[in-house]
């Protein structure tokens, strides 16, 4: 394996109770670089995911962090191991505040506090937020805070699985310059749905169809390529 | 104005059921106050009502917050919740009265656990033995029959003084009678017979390491993969520091057996109800820790196995405590601090309470005992506060209060939720014993102590909303409310005009009213007065 890989998932297979969702799945994340993952409703982008971080852990295949084979292990080791997860649909924390909810991620005290600028720096509108609880942020406010959580710690990789979902133009140029932001410092596998998006953050993608990894390449060529955009990611 | 007119809107329904609920309390008050009675002593009834409804909603609390935190982060429906409450009743006296059967049994536990904690220094060592599958799956089997030979041989030769359910003389009713005059009689210390301490004690303690390895064994024959993780470091020196530790203090209980259960003996008893009530927890919890790692574990996603699995784990636990402290009912002396009759009692004052310790307080011409009514409701009230705070306050709460809406979530931030679960399983566990032992000296013990609590748990939360906190305790408080409200009434009758004759509710009465009030308030509220509406 080059040396320059943070993250490779080989052929992994999921099950998710009995259904075969993962049948054959590969992804390759170059240290510091942004991949997408793309693909139609219900390809196996989230299930990806949730197999990395072991929430659907896979039966076959193997995932390897830096060099180490991490499938199998459990969820919270694997996290720990440097991963941050920006899940589908936010799950942010109701009962907790906003502080709350960026606290909770730490998994060493002052963890927070030495991110606390970062963080308010890409989004300036959690500072005053702060002390509200997290079921009074509206939907965009509640993606900005999902992804500052996966800031909290220091993370290798973030996971994030379709930040622009259900957010108005002006919010996802901010959040689309918060990602581009952040791929200084970390590597990001990016699942979304919004192709101009995915285009404009992305160096290289994947693209996953009823759970096969069918192609990979270059952003760049994808662009240029409208037959693939049109066979793999529009509407069938 | 605005933002509480349009509350009032949306909560329409709560608001009114609260308001019928206040009025209802407010004519329950009304009918107690005595016409004839001169100034204050009028609303005598009224205060001691309140005060017995406060302490049994108290008692109904400790036990139903746990339950609902349980319920709330795990989904765990834990039917045995009462069964623990009576242990820790059970065990609670066993430490006010008879302490030195304590001490005696603490060594053989204490050895028993020790083996358990060498499981990870075991798991390492077996993953680096290469053994065929079939031999793998077969010495696990060879080694339970062995610890089974080697437990069952020595455990119950082992010496522990207690009581014999078959003779009067030295059974628990007539201990309790005993301690309740505050005579004390210790029984002749019994010991080893036939098999040389030495034998005894290393023969336990073998047993225990045997049954550690065998666990160990059954757990590693069931992983799917080798894909196990590395240990921490320093995992393995931190499990065999913990095993020397847990063995060597059963040895030195062993040895120090006599003079620490004299000193036990000359003890207050308020200073042994306060060791009664650490004992009943600790025990609570690692019951707790015992059936969530064992037991609920390996299934508490199928949750109606769950609660068919708990049920049944409640009925042996009634089993058990029955066989050992037998079926009749008997009774537990309180402490002293509130069993004075002395001098200067019952208390006209606080002041006076505090001074002369009374059993009794006089308050508006009524007698209100001190420890039922007055010490119990402020206990409730204090873990009420401690508990809220745990939730709010602490790392653990929070993780908790997460937890309880997306557990899968919390996992991917890098937190071990199972670790978690046992800490919360176990801590909610341990206030239901802590429940059972505070309530005693007040209901005295019976087998049938805990199920008749768990239905009025269970009440209590559908009335105040199943996972939420301020909900078990509003719960707790109408329970307990109620119950006392119509004790009363079934004395002093209720008149009802055109009717000759007062109606007096019988006590048979008191549950068929609570699941009544349950019903209507969940026909109006489904999700309870406090639930959240998904
Ligand atoms: N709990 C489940 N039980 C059964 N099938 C499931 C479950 N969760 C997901 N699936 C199925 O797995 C497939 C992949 O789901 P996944 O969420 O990974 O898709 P996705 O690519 O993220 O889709 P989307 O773009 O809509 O988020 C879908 O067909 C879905 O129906
Ligand atoms: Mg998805």
């Amino acid at each position: 394996m080059e040396n320059n890989t943070l993250l490779k998932v080989n052929d992994i297979h999921t099950f998710i109770g009995q259904f075969h969702i993962l049948q054959g799945v590969s992804v390759e994340i170059p240290k510091g670089k942004i991949v997408s993952l793309l693909g139609r409703n219900g390809a196996g982008k989230t299930t990806t995911l949730k197999s990395i971080l072991g929430l659907a852990p896979p039966t076959q295949g193997q995932v390897i962090l830096d060099g180490e084979e991490i499938q199998g292990r459990r969820s919270y080791d694997i996290a720990n191991m440097g991963i941050g997860f920006v899940p589908e649909h936010r799950a942010i924390f109701r009962d907790l505040s906003v502080h709350e909810n960026l606290l909770i991620a730490e998994r060493k005290k002052g963890d927070l506090e030495k991110k606390e600028e970062l963080i308010f720096s890409l989004f300036p509108d959690l500072k005053r937020l702060i002390k509200l609880p997290g079921t009074n942020l509206s939907g965009g406010q509640q993606q900005m805070l999902a992804v500052a959580r996966a800031l909290v710690p220091d993370n290798k990789l973030l996971l994030i699985d379709e930040p622009s979902e259900g957010l108005a133009p002006v919010l996802i140029e901010q959040m689309m310059e918060a990602i581009r932001q952040l791929s200084a410092e970390s590597t990001v596998l990016l699942v979304e749905q919004n192709f101009i998006v995915a285009s404009q953050l992305a160096e290289s993608y994947v693209i996953i169809e009823e759970g096969h990894s069918v192609k990979s390449g270059k952003m760049v060529d994808l662009a240029a390529d409208p037959e693939t955009i049109h066979r793999y990611l529009e509407a069938a | 104005m605005n933002t509480l007119i349009s509350s009032f809107r949306r909560n329409r329904t709560f608001w009114i059921t609260l308001l019928v609920l206040i009025i209802i309390f407010a004519l329950g008050v009304r009918g107690l106050v005595d016409q004839e009675a001169e100034g204050g002593e009028r609303y005598k009834n009224v205060v001691i009502t309140i005060l017995r409804g406060l302490s049994t909603g108290s008692i109904i609390f400790l036990v139903a917050s746990g339950f609902s935190i349980i319920f709330g982060l795990m989904s765990v429906l834990n039917m045995a919740h009462g069964a623990i409450f009576m242990v820790g009743a059970y065990v609670g006296w066993t430490v006010a009265v008879r302490p030195d059967t304590v001490v005696d049994a603490t060594t053989p536990i204490a050895l028993l656990i020790s083996g358990f904690l060498l499981v990870p220094v075991w798991d390492q060592i077996i993953k680096k033995i290469k053994i065929s599958p079939a031999l793998s799956r077969l010495w696990p089997w060879l080694g339970l029959i062995l610890t089974l030979l080697v437990l069952g041989f020595l455990l119950p030769k082992y010496p522990i003084t207690s009581w014999d359910v078959g003779s009067y003389e030295i059974s628990p009713v007539n201990f309790a009678f005993a301690a309740s005059q505050g005579q004390v009689n210790v029984p002749e210390p019994e010991q080893f017979q036939g098999i040389s301490p030495l034998i005894g004690l290393g023969g336990i303690l073998l047993g225990s390491i045997l049954a550690g390895i065998t666990v160990t064994g059954f757990v590693a024959s069931r992983r799917p993969t080798t894909a196990g993780r590395a240990p921490q470091p320093g995992a393995l020196r931190k499990s065999l520091i913990n095993f020397i530790i847990v063995a060597l203090l059963g040895l030195l209980l062993y040895i120090f057996n006599t003079p620490i259960s004299n000193f036990l003996y000359t003890l207050d008893s308020t200073w042994l109800f306060i060791v009664a009530i650490l004992v009943a927890v600790a025990t609570g919890a690692g019951l707790g820790i015992l059936i969530e790692s064992t037991l609920i574990r390996p299934i508490y996603e199928s949750h109606m196995y769950v609660l068919m699995l708990t049920l049944g784990v409640n009925a042996i636990i009634i089993e058990v405590v029955r066989s050992i402290w037998g079926a009749p009912e008997f009774t537990m002396h309180r402490p002293s601090v509130f069993a004075g009759t002395g001098e200067g009692c019952p208390a006209e004052s606080f002041g006076d309470l505090l001074q002369y310790k009374c059993s009794t307080i006089r308050i508006l011409g009524g007698r209100v005992r001190t420890y039922n009514e007055i010490f119990i409701t402020i206990l409730g009230i204090v873990v009420l506060i401690a508990v809220w705070l745990l939730l709010q306050r602490t790392r653990l709460g929070m993780i908790v209060r997460a937890g309880v809406q997306d557990s899968e979530m919390v996992k991917a931030l890098g937190i071990n939720v199972q670790r978690i679960f046992t800490i919360v399983f176990s801590l909610g566990v341990g206030l239901a014993a802590m429940g059972g032992v505070i309530g005693a000296p007040s209901t005295g013990l019976t087998t049938t102590l805990g199920d008749s609590l768990l239905i009025n748990m269970l009440v209590a939360l559908a009335i105040g909303g199943l996972t939420s906190y301020p909900g078990a305790a509003a719960g707790a408080l109408i329970v307990g409310l109620l119950q006392q409200f119509i004790i009363k009434y079934g004395q002093i009758g209720i008149n009802i005009p055109f009717v000759e004759e007062a109606f007096k509710p019988s006590p048979p009465l008191v549950p068929a009213m609570t699941v009544l009030l349950m019903v209507v308030i969940l026909l109006v509220l489904p999700q309870g007065l406090f639930g959240r509406k998904e």
